[in-house]
């Protein structure tokens, strides 16, 4: 047996259905807005390494390029002197004048077997003031860091000149000191102090005064990392630089998360240090995931919005289908009252509605409330006679003309067929006050129709007195006049039983 | 109103306060000497000691200008010679080289040699000069290395002619001819002060040790003997050693391991040059010995032993300064100027004694360390 959908199920579905449905969607919303929030920070720790890495590799080159270059340059100006013919102090400071412009070398310099130092404008010892000159062979190239009393740190370069002799004296080496501040001023761009860089020396040392960040400034980057990494991860780091190893560092300082990434520059012993706080890639990240986010969160309000109207829509058709439905099942039911209280044949109150008015009529009675009130009784002569004789059919149709007669005249009164051939008309207010010639009129009627032999109708009548208690009393009498009447009409000749 | 005044005069006042009380200290010390630092001394210095800090970052003046003096030539060529190769008169040069620009903006090119052998010597100076004497330099300036045998050779290029100047560390012998000094002028002040701070610290009792420099060398001479005459003020003090590292960290090492092996109960080392407490403060470490150091000089790794607390004090000269001095002093003296108004006979340059809690601040100012 199928259990019928009521309209109450059917909203209730609606609504949990409704509310499950956005209610998902939410959800839905909420854990990507929180995947994608991982998965940024997770991001932000690879790009910032990869991108210090990179960054830290590209002025690495620069560096490296720089030296290379410079050693190129320093070839060409032995080269250059050998070929002066020099013989004096003065003309080879003239010629290590003149270099400065050809060669773009500002602090270019040679070095006697005797550890002289002779430059544009002085000559001097310098067996203590160059370490590179502590290498008695000094058979090859060598990066060294200057870090003399007071002076502003400088990469030495300096290289053998095997071949060079000045004045019959032979030189053993020439070199170049490059201010760190020139180089810093190479490798710096300008890309609004969203990065810092350095260079360090193998213990850390800050080699360019140059600011790591607000956290590490300008100080040793071990004796500063190593309040805020475990001590595994400074030795590791520590290592790395000791021996010419690239790698990073994730920190955490005065409440912000930094990234670092060193590369060794070739050729030197030093590293490029850059650092980054993660908060402006994930500044940058998060704008992008804001702008995502926003967009996703208007798609997930139009969703709503639509849903909502939707299910708005849907809820007032809905309204207006079972208010129709309400309205038809309500006629319907009207309907199926009529049906009950109708006499199918004629079309006027059956019995049962007779019995309706009765009992309403009953309790007017008993509580006064009822003055003019009149009960007529007809009954249909001879309609056993013509069932007999002709069939129902037309007994029927004398039913109909029977009720037709009484309907036409009794138009202000009830008409109820309470019997096969029994007729009872209640009269009020204006029918009964216009009982009287109605009667009249009517029994006219039947008796004309004695002689037209057409359907002749019995009538008694009888009006409510006070002693009545029922209407049944007033019935009562006028039944018993019905009976006078009809014994009368059957001397007039109307048809009557065997 | 009265909370005004209170407010703002307070300091101001206290400023001014200490600022008197400090130029009083210096001036009672003859400007030889900078401010202690040390908390222990801090109760003799009073107020002046708050102001240790400064007086550290100024110790060393790397902020020079030429003064107004215009200079007769464009070119100017000189010739110095030093007493031997040692980072304490590379700092010397970097105040000269910084002096060289400076001229060489305004137009006036100087060239210079400044030379020196491997280990102190007065017969290769006297060399040096002599030959330095045939050529034709505007000036020749030398960091006398024995007074006695060069002063009366700088006699001679002065009465031939030759314009002579002395600088840095040690001076010629009073009556020398040479024409002017630019340097320490208070050496023995330096060794006796450095030595006063030991006595204190050993409370004025105790066996002492000295160790000197090069034999004959004015400076290290007058410091040690600065040191042995504060020693000689205090009945309870002994000095047991006086010895000579010719300049090397090396042979002061040796010297202070033999001295710690034949007096294990020293209490204190007097070190006169640069390269004395560097040798000593190694041998004391390797000994793990509680003997305390005093020593001259600002050497990277003296400073970090003093950081460290194994030497007890430094006095630091202010080497760039006085190869600023030098350069200046020198153009004046080509020009044919004598010593007058526009510069003095003997160019005094300070000395800063700094102890343990300086040590950091002045390794920053000196070498760049964290």
């Amino acid at each position: 047996m199928k259990k019928q959908i009521t309209k109450k199920t059917l909203i209730l579905t609606g609504i949990i259905g409704g509310i499950v449905l956005m209610g998902m969607i939410i959800v839905n919303a909420v854990i990507s807005s929180r995947q994608t929030t991982m998965a940024t920070n997770e991001a932000v720790h690879e790009v910032s390494s990869f991108y210090l890495e990179a960054m830290a590799d590209r002025r690495s080159k620069t560096i490296t390029n720089l030296i290379n270059s410079n050693f190129d340059h320093m070839e060409k100006a032995v080269t250059y002197v050998n070929d002066q013919g020099i013989y004096s102090e003065d003309e080879l400071r003239d010629t290590i004048g003149s270099i400065k412009y050809l060669l773009s070398l500002d602090r270019f310099a040679l070095v006697d077997d005797d550890n002289i130092v002779h430059t544009q404008y002085t000559t001097y010892t310098g067996g203590s003031r160059h370490s590179f000159l502590s290498d008695g062979n000094m058979d090859q190239r060598s990066v060294s860091t200057v870090l003399l009393y007071g002076s502003t740190k400088q990469l030495c370069l300096a290289a053998p000149t095997p071949n060079l002799r000045i004045g019959g004296k032979r030189y053993k080496a020439s070199f170049v000191q490059i201010d760190i501040k020139e180089i810093i001023d190479l490798l710096a761009f300008d890309d609004d102090g969203r990065t810092y860089f350095g260079i360090y020396s193998k213990n850390g040392e800050n080699l360019t005064g140059t600011e790591l960040g607000p956290y590490i400034s300008t100080h040793n980057l071990f004796n500063v990392i190593g309040n805020v990494v475990p001590e595994d991860t400074l030795n590791e780091n520590k290592d790395h630089f000791l021996n010419a190893v690239k790698g990073s560092i994730t920190f955490t300082a005065n409440g912000a998360e930094s990234t670092l990434s060193y590369v060794p520059i070739d050729g030197t012993e030093w590293m490029m240090v850059v650092l980054i706080h993660d908060s402006v890639i994930q500044e940058r990240i998060r704008n992008i995931s804001e702008e995502s986010l926003l967009y996703s969160k208007r798609q997930i309000t139009f969703i709503l919005i639509v849903s909502v109207i939707f299910f708005l829509v849907l809820f007032l058709m809905m309204r207006v289908i079972f208010n129709k439905n309400l309205e038809e099942e309500k006629k319907n039911t009207k309907n199926f009252r009529n049906m009950a209280n109708t006499d199918s044949l004629t079309g006027v109150r059956n019995k049962h509605a007779y019995s309706d008015a009765e009992n309403v009529l009953n309790r007017r009675i008993s509580e006064k409330e009822i003055e003019k009130l009149a009960v007529v009784v007809c009954d249909i002569n001879g309609l056993k006679i013509v069932n007999d004789t002709q069939g129902h059919a037309a007994g029927d149709k004398l039913i109909k003309d029977a009720c037709s007669l009484i309907c036409e005249h009794f138009t202000h009164g009830a008409v109820y067929r309470i019997g096969g051939d029994e007729f009872v008309v209640i009269l009020q207010d204006k029918g009964f006050d216009t009982m009287k010639d109605v009667l009249t009129e009517i029994n006219c009627a039947v008796e004309e129709n004695i002689t037209k032999k057409e359907v002749v109708v019995s009538i008694g009548y009888s009006t409510l007195t006070p002693e009545d208690q029922m209407l049944h009393d007033v019935f009562e009498r006028a039944d018993q006049m019905m009976y006078k009447r009809k014994k009368e009409l059957k001397q007039m000749g109307a048809p009557t039983r065997a | 109103m009265r909370s005004f005044f209170g407010k703002n005069c307070i300091l101001p006042v206290s400023l001014a306060m200490t600022l008197v009380l400090s130029s009083c200290s210096y001036a009672s010390s003859g400007g030889r000497i900078g401010e202690f630092a040390d908390p222990s001394v801090q109760e003799d210095y009073g107020d002046a000691a708050a102001s240790s800090v400064p007086e550290v970052s100024s110790a060393v003046d790397f902020d020079h200008e030429l003064d107004s003096y215009v200079p007769q030539k464009d070119h100017y060529n000189f010739y110095f010679t030093y007493k031997i190769v040692h980072p304490w008169w590379d700092a010397v040069a970097l105040g000269m080289e910084d002096a060289q620009r400076q001229y060489l903006d305004r137009g006036v090119k100087i060239t210079y040699e400044y030379m020196a052998p491997d280990s102190a010597s007065a017969e290769d100076q006297t060399m040096r000069l002599r030959e330095a004497g045939g050529r034709d330099f505007d000036v020749i300036g030398v960091d006398v290395a024995d007074e006695a045998v060069i002063s009366p050779v700088l006699d001679e290029m002065i009465d031939s002619g030759i314009k002579v100047m002395t600088f840095s560390s040690s001076d010629a012998a009073p009556g020398c001819k040479r024409i002017a000094y630019v340097g320490n002028t208070h050496n023995y002040e330096d060794g006796a002060d450095l030595t006063e701070s030991l006595c204190k610290k050993l409370e004025y009792k105790g066996k002492v040790a000295i160790l000197v420099g090069s034999v004959g060398a004015p400076c290290h001479e007058d410091r040690a003997r600065g040191a042995k005459d504060t020693i000689a003020k205090y009945p309870d003090m002994e000095i047991v050693a006086v010895e000579y590292d010719n300049d090397s960290v090396d042979i002061a090492y040796d010297l202070t391991m033999k001295i710690l092996e034949d007096n294990p109960d020293l209490d204190g080392i007097i070190c006169c040059n640069m390269s004395n407490p560097v040798g000593a403060a190694r041998a004391v470490t390797q000994k793990g010995s509680s003997t305390v150091i005093v020593g001259m000089d600002h050497d990277r790794e003296a400073l970090h032993y003093l950081k460290d607390g194994v030497i007890y004090c430094l006095g630091v000269q202010d080497c760039y300064s006085i190869g600023f001095d030098t350069i200046q002093t020198a153009v004046k003296i080509a020009d044919g100027n004598k010593p007058g108004e526009l510069f003095e006979e003997k160019t005094d340059e300070s000395t800063t004694v700094i102890y343990q809690e300086d040590a950091a601040i002045m390794l920053e100012l000196l070498y760049g360390d964290d």
